[in-house]
């Protein structure tokens, strides 16, 4: 059950990223859960960041600061997006 | 003192809607941005898609400066960044960095390495003459050919009828020079009208014996 719940999610932050950054080429399958999301990987830069972090706002009600260093943590991956969504959400 | 100008050449793009009954030559894909990176390319409409296009046929060293102009510019986006601060909602981080006038020229330059000077204008309907004026510019300071885009992309619902539009998103691009091409003469001031891509599109195409703007342009024949 918990397995099918982690699945829904990451499928769900897969469209997030998606839709919210636009990018028109790239499918959920292409976005591996372990790989970097900016620089290498999947390619987002500083905008991306700002636009991602507003998109978790809306949806999840979860608030960043764009200067903690935690907050890169919280971008390094797919992976570490669904841990603090997990964690933090509060809709 | 007359102005010597050439057009060395040119391209247009149309939506495709408009592509069906405007057949000027020289056209580029009615489905624009295959050649841009698909990272830089998600920022651009279709209108700013076909202006980095035209941008890199007609300057494919990446080695002349580049002057881009739009009346409206990104009013779709520009519209909905308004709307959300009216509900009280924040607007996109992207959609604000995108909001700037020369934000296509930025990308263009990314995604060419482009390292010399870019322009972008607004000019209340004067852009064709603006256009003219700026490449005649950089000519004279040297520079033996300067890239002149004019692009609108199409208009929202809200705005349509309260300002001048050409009706469809549209993109003219002109490489200019001092002396290689069809010779730009003036006869005698225009008529004031405000020329649109489409419009400059049939002067080039030979479609119309003079563009009228600011001036009265002529172009020699082919």
């Amino acid at each position: 059950m918990t397995e099918t719940c982690n699945q829904a999610l990451e499928l769900e932050l897969k469209r997030l990223i998606i839709d919210a950054l636009e990018l028109e080429d790239i499918t959920p399958a292409d976005i591996d859960p372990s790989a970097p999301l900016f620089g290498e990987g999947l390619g987002l830069d500083s905008i991306d960041a700002l636009e991602l972090g507003l998109a978790l706002q809306k949806q999840y009600g979860i608030k960043l600061d764009s200067e903690a260093d935690e907050t890169r943590r919280h971008f390094e991956s797919l992976a570490a997006l669904q841990a603090l969504v997990e964690a933090r959400r509060v809709n | 003192m007359p102005l010597s100008l050439f057009i060395e050449d040119w391209r247009g793009w149309l939506a495709e809607k408009a592509a069906a009954t405007v057949k000027p030559s020289r056209l580029i894909s009615a489905q624009p941005g295959g050649e841009l990176p698909a990272m830089l390319r998600r920022r651009l409409d279709d209108a700013g898609r076909a202006t980095c296009d035209i941008l890199r046929e007609l300057d494919p060293k990446a080695d002349a400066p580049l002057v881009h102009a739009s009346r409206h510019g990104d009013t779709t986006h520009t519209l909905a960044m308004l709307e959300s601060l009216q509900r009280g909602e924040p607007i996109s981080p992207t959609r604000f960095s995108m909001s700037v006038h020369n934000a296509i020229l930025g990308v263009h330059s990314i995604a060419r390495s482009h390292h010399r000077p870019l322009q972008a204008l607004g000019a209340c309907g004067d852009e064709f003459d603006a256009l003219i004026y700026e490449s005649h510019g950089y000519l004279m300071a040297g520079y033996p050919s300067v890239v002149a885009v004019f692009s609108e992309s199409s208009l929202p619902a809200a705005y349509q009828g309260v300002t001048e539009h050409p009706g469809t998103a549209c993109v003219v691009g002109m490489r200019f020079t001092l002396n290689q091409g069809r010779a730009i003469t003036v006869s005698k001031p225009g008529q004031g009208t405000s020329p649109t891509p489409i419009n400059v599109l049939n002067w080039l195409n030979g479609e119309t014996a003079f563009l009228d703007g600011r001036q009265r342009w002529h172009l020699e024949q082919e």
